[in-house]
Order: structure tokens, then sequence, then C-alpha cells
């Protein structure tokens, strides 16, 4: 019998945060990115930003609000643009920056310190591993990741990273932890790679490989716990909860919105990665921009989006029909548009590799760690 | 149904198979919940029970918008 879940019903009015994209161009040409138009620089002009200023207001008296800004690659909009893009929003708004990192120095860690920016760095590991990261050229593109990463740390900027991971089996994991324990990121994130947007490569891997991989992982992390590892973090205050009977209380009560506002002032919502794209029977996945509607109003009605509508039904389906439902709170609306063409099925590749088997590998770690009587 | 068939299962089938192999790993879990916890205090984050008094609130980490959204996040 699967135990009934009861958050995550329903979309929400309110977002944490809002993803905006301050130009569509990256200097990098990463061979596994999703992002469609990255070779060309359409800038966000400020009125879109002032638009999402007047609704992130009150969010932000209401909770904690962050603006993320996402790209593209952020820093390629310059700091002149970035900071009038930065000026319509008061205070009491964080603001972050995902970036590749190769163009941070010492300008850009003073506007950091200015504008009091959370810094999270895209680096998959040492320089053999970031063989799908390449400059506009062809060229490796990890010395100058490494360079800007060098320069945060010169000026004592914390900073977090995001790794990619394209072959998650055991083996790996032990050196990408021992290489961000030296690379000095305060936290990690660790994403398997996902068929996704304009990345068509396949993301099924053995079930047991990955586990392994998670479970290594998770070893690694246990002899030095330094850095605040996202999947264990997580994982554990799942299993926790379980243990100590709360564990309905842990999903948030309905979805996150997550509104990614494009360069152009279109919104598009749950997930960042359908922005720019366009499907016969979805249409641009857009619900609406903000040069002609308040956020606050788009996000009011997001249900009558009808992709929204079917991907809230699948939320449904793996609500009754996964037992990794309370863990995951329902498959990603990317992956399921991307793997399987539609929002209203549930099972993904992404469930599997990041869900499912992270969950399996502690686990595992777990009953091949048990405390021995004395 | 996912993989979740190929581990043992616990002998409490009242439970969802997922939170009877949680239990099935208790002790295992416990050590490894107890030992976070204590890196939490070494790198000055806490749980909400502490009051949020330490340099970094646990839920800090939550609001990191590019990693804690577990129902989707940005690349």
């Amino acid at each position: 019998m699967t135990m009934v879940w009861t958050g995550m019903r329903g979309i929400s009015a309110v977002p944490s945060y809002v993803v905006m994209q301050p130009t569509t161009l990256c200097n990098l040409d990463c061979s596994y990115c999703y992002l469609p138009f990255r070779s060309t620089d359409h800038r966000m002009p400020v009125e879109v930003a002032a638009a999402v200023a007047e609704s992130a207001e009150a969010y932000a008296r209401a909770g904690r609000f962050s603006v993320v800004w996402h790209g593209g690659e952020p820093l390629a909009a310059g700091r002149d643009h970035l900071a009038a893009l930065f000026a319509p929003f008061g205070p009491g708004i964080e603001h972050h920056v995902q970036t590749n990192a190769t163009l941070i120095d010492d300008a850009w860690c003073e506007f950091f310190a200015e504008h009091d920016v959370r810094v999270s760095v895209s680096v998959d590991g040492p320089a053999e591993r970031n063989g799908e990261r390449l400059t506009r050229a062809g060229r490796p593109a990890y010395d100058r990741i490494i360079r800007g990463v060098g320069v945060l740390r010169r000026h004592g900027i914390p900073f977090s990273a995001l790794c990619v991971v394209g072959d998650p089996r055991p083996g790996v994991a032990d050196d990408l932890y021992a290489y961000f324990l030296d690379l000095g990121c305060e936290v990690l994130g660790i994403n398997v790679e996902e068929l996704e947007g304009v990345n068509t490569r396949t993301n099924g891997h053995a079930a047991a490989e990955v586990t392994a991989f998670w479970s290594e992982l998770v070893a690694a992390w246990r002899r030095d716990p330094r850095i605040h590892l996202r999947e264990v973090e997580w994982s554990l205050r799942y299993v926790a909860a379980v243990l100590d009977d709360t564990a309905d209380e842990l999903l948030p009560r309905s979805l996150d919105p997550i509104p990614t506002v494009a360069h152009d002032g279109s919104v598009v919502l749950l997930s960042p990665e359908l922005a720019g794209f366009h499907d016969p029977r979805y249409g641009d996945f857009a619900s609406g921009n903000v040069l002609s509607t308040p956020l606050a109003e788009i996000l009011a009605g997001a249900a009558e989006t009808p992709w929204i509508a079917e991907f809230v039904r699948g939320v449904e389906a793996c609500r009754a029909t996964c037992p990794y439902f309370g863990f995951c709170g329902g498959a990603h609306a990317a992956n399921r548009y991307f793997e399987h063409g539609r929002f209203d099925v549930t099972e993904t590749d992404h469930c599997r590799n990041s869900k499912i088997r992270l969950l399996e590998g502690v686990l595992d770690h777990a009953r091949d760690h048990q405390p021995t009587a004395v | 149904m996912p993989e979740i068939i190929s581990p043992p299962l616990s002998e409490d089938a009242r439970t969802d198979p997922v939170t009877a192999r949680v239990h099935d790993a208790r002790a295992g879990l416990a050590a490894l919940i107890a030992e976070a916890e204590a890196a939490r205090r070494q790198r000055s984050e806490s749980t909400p029970e502490d009051g949020g008094s330490a340099v970094c609130a646990w839920n800090h980490f939550e609001n990191i918008p590019t990693f804690y959204n577990w129902n989707n996040r940005p690349r």
C-alpha cells in the first residue's frame, strides 16, 4: 500500500524566487546545454526587471524572496546592464547568479560584494571531466573557469558549485567529492545529465551503477562533511522525517510556480528549461508577459495554461502510483516533456537517476554501515 | 512501479515499501543523521529548532534557488 501524501497539491500563487534571463547569450558552448538561443545576445530591457520588481516587493514582504540571474551566462550581460536590471528591486530581495565563472574578475567581485550577490559556479570537476565545457572557439574552458574561481577565492567570496555528471557510476564520486573539497565551495549540487531542450543525448544508465555512484558519494562526504552536499542533505532530511513519522509534512503544500522571466518579459512557469521552446500542442509554454500583465496576475491564472493543467494531473498520477513521491514530490515538468512528449506521464530517467537511485544509494550506504554492537 | 521491487521488503506490509526500507535501515541511518547534524554545526548551520541564531540558518540553504527547489530547479 502506498502512503497518501498530502503535499504538492496544485500550484502556489506565491513563488519563493523568480528566474531572470538578463541575456540569452553564453560565452561558452557546452555540448550538453539545453538552451536554444545561447549564441545570440538578446538582452532584457530594464522595463522587464521593473515589472517583475513591482510584484516581487509584495513577495519579499511576505517572506524571503530571491531573484536568480540565470542565462545564457548572466555575466555576459555586463556589469552596467546587470546593475540597471538590479536597480528596480528593493533591498529586501536577494540576488543570486548561476555563472560559468569565466568572466569573473576583480571588478565582478566588487560588484558581487556591493550588491550582496550569492554566487553559484557551474563546474563539472577536474579538467578531464570538463571536456563538454567548451569556448565558442571549441577549446576547453576549464582553465578560464578555474581562473574565475580563483578570483572569487582571493576576494573571500563564498560560492556554491553545480556539477553535471554524465557518467554516474562507481569510482566517479570519490574523485569528484575530493575535487570539490579542494575547490573550496561551501555548497555542492550534483546534476546527473538530463535529456532536455536541445540536448538530446540519452540519460538512461544501469540502475546498479547509478545507485552505487550515490552510495559512494555518501561515503566520501561522510569522511569529510565540510561541504553542504545538496543530495545528501535532502535525503537525510527525508529519512529523518520518515523515522520521526513526520514525513508527510516535508513536501511543500503546493508546488512552487518557479516563474522564469525570459529576456523579452515572457513568463514560463515550473521549468525554466521550457523557455524558448514551441510545441504544436502546447504553443510556447508561456503563461503571459510581465510587460502586459503583472506577474502576480499571471501566477494567479497559472492553471489556465493548458500544459500546466496537464502537468498537475501528472503530479497526481505520480502521487497515486510512485512509492517515492514523499521524497520527490513528482517528476519535473521539463523532464516529462523532453523525455515523453507530454506532462501527464509519471516516471522519467531524471526521476530514476536523481531521485530514486539517490535515495536507494543512501539506504544502501546505511544498510552497509550499521553501527556494530560492542 | 520503480525499482523498489528489487530490494528486500520489510515484513510490515501495512507500510509503503520505501518507508519500510527506511525503517529497515534505521540503525545505519540514525548514525548518519547524527553525523550530518554535527557537520552542520561545524559549518555554522543550524536546524530551525536552534532558533536560527547560527551564522547560516538551515533554511538558508533551502533557499539557494539554484539548488533547493526540489520540485524543480534551474540547472
